[in-house]
């Protein structure tokens, strides 16, 4: 049997996800200058989920404001419209990743996981190197892997055949994937950014986090994911769909220029905020 | 196998039978290793006991010897998983550090505790 064309999957972007109007409109407003938080508060607040989300997590220790924040206003003026946007980003990829009944529970709460996991990562290599915008980095953590789900959604089949080529040759899920399909989750993940018209930096970042190298403009960020994935991979932090840790882009550890003595403590601190934020953002199917 | 009560089973204990809700929904399959947040989960779904691989006296948890099984198998997974790539020296590095990582959460009692 010839395998699904990537053609074919772009030919049915139209039945993937969308984003929740929500998000639609709050990424507009972000994007207007003239908006104030008011105006931001007014949409979340008329979302109850969204809105007792949002508190419970900017009163998580994942932010570590001293104080207990109750309003709305309070947690956008302390947090900032892109990482309220990058919020409801990741709570709707949440919802996309418990809408789905194909594979076992367990299945679905280790890969989302895995995502959370290098959501996590990213964050905290991006406050090591004193990157300015960790919150972008959370949310392409969060993204990378986005393509495994389209492929589980779109093409059962394929998907069934690429984790059974994974068990039984126990390679990457990628390896399989080229050999089922001839591409990977990178090139799909990167069809559904495109859908959800989401920056070209997350974009980038997608395509390129097995050859970090290879993301032009964006290279230092997809080097920061491709880290993140191998680290949450080693702690054991959820399931990306193999056994294996994909092996290190060279050029890309060098541009980071992390010590090889500071791996330690990176690894200490993605394993508690882990711990902190998963049991705020959890899996309830 | 081991039965334990919810409240004495602590992250890396590795479930012997697959745990169910009252609706019969499948929650955890056996084999799974647990962790701070599946534990709690556990917890919000009423789960009160559960079984778990590993030997004890008397029918007594022997949470000594399940230790003694994860810490050895987190060596061995390790290993495993960056069998492909250990030629690599940054990758021997976050080996090294992964798993003395892994083995602190282990036996951290302040991680143990914080289930709730």
């Amino acid at each position: 049997m010839k395998p699904p064309d990537i053609d074919r999957v772009i030919s049915r972007v139209e039945d993937l996800p969308t984003l929740p109007r929500t998000v639609l409109r709050i990424t507009e407003l972000v994007n207007d200058p003239k908006s104030s938080a008011r105006d931001l508060a007014r949409i979340i607040t008329d979302d109850q989920v969204l809105a007792a989300r949002l508190l419970k997590l900017v009163n998580s220790s994942f932010y570590g404001f001293p104080q207990q924040i109750s309003t709305i206003t309070g947690a956008i003026v302390l947090l900032g419209f892109d990482a309220i946007r990058n919020l409801l980003l990741t709570t709707s990829v949440f919802d996309l990743f418990s809408n789905r009944k194909k594979i076992s529970l367990i299945r679905q709460e280790q890969f989302w996981d895995h995502s959370l996991g290098c959501a996590v990562a990213a964050k905290v290599i991006g406050n090591h190197l004193r990157y300015d915008k960790v919150e972008e980095l959370f949310v392409a953590g969060l993204l990378h892997d986005i393509g495994k789900i389209v492929e589980m959604i779109f093409l059962p089949q394929a998907f069934k055949d690429i984790n059974h080529l994974v068990k039984d040759k126990n390679i990457l899920m990628i390896a399989a994937e080229e050999k089922v399909l001839g591409y990977g989750h990178p090139e799909v993940g990167k069809l559904l950014a495109e859908r959800w018209n989401l920056p070209p930096k997350l974009i980038a970042v997608i395509l390129h986090h097995h050859q970090p190298s290879a993301a032009g403009r964006f290279a230092f960020e997809a080097a920061i994911v491709h880290l993140a994935d191998i680290l949450c991979r080693s702690l054991n932090i959820g399931y990306a769909g193999d056994n294996k840790i994909p092996a290190l882009d060279k050029p890309a550890w060098e541009s980071l220029r992390i010590r090889p003595q500071a791996i330690e403590s990176l690894l200490a601190a993605i394993s508690k905020e882990f711990d902190d934020i998963s049991l705020f953002i959890t899996y309830t199917p | 196998m081991i039965h334990l009560k919810i409240d004495a089973v602590k992250p890396g204990m590795v479930l012997a039978r697959s745990v169910y809700n009252q609706q019969d929904l499948l929650l955890l399959e056996k084999g799974t290793a647990l962790t701070k947040k599946r534990i709690w989960m556990l917890k919000t779904w009423g789960i009160d006991r559960v079984s778990l691989k590993g030997r004890g006296q008397n029918d007594e948890p022997s949470v000594y010897e399940v230790e003694f099984e994860t810490r050895e198998s987190i060596e061995r997974e390790l290993q495993a998983k960056f069998a492909d790539v250990i030629d690599d020296p940054v990758m021997q590095e976050i080996m090294k550090a992964a798993g003395r990582q892994l083995q602190k959460s282990l036996t951290d009692p302040d991680k143990q505790n914080e289930t709730t």
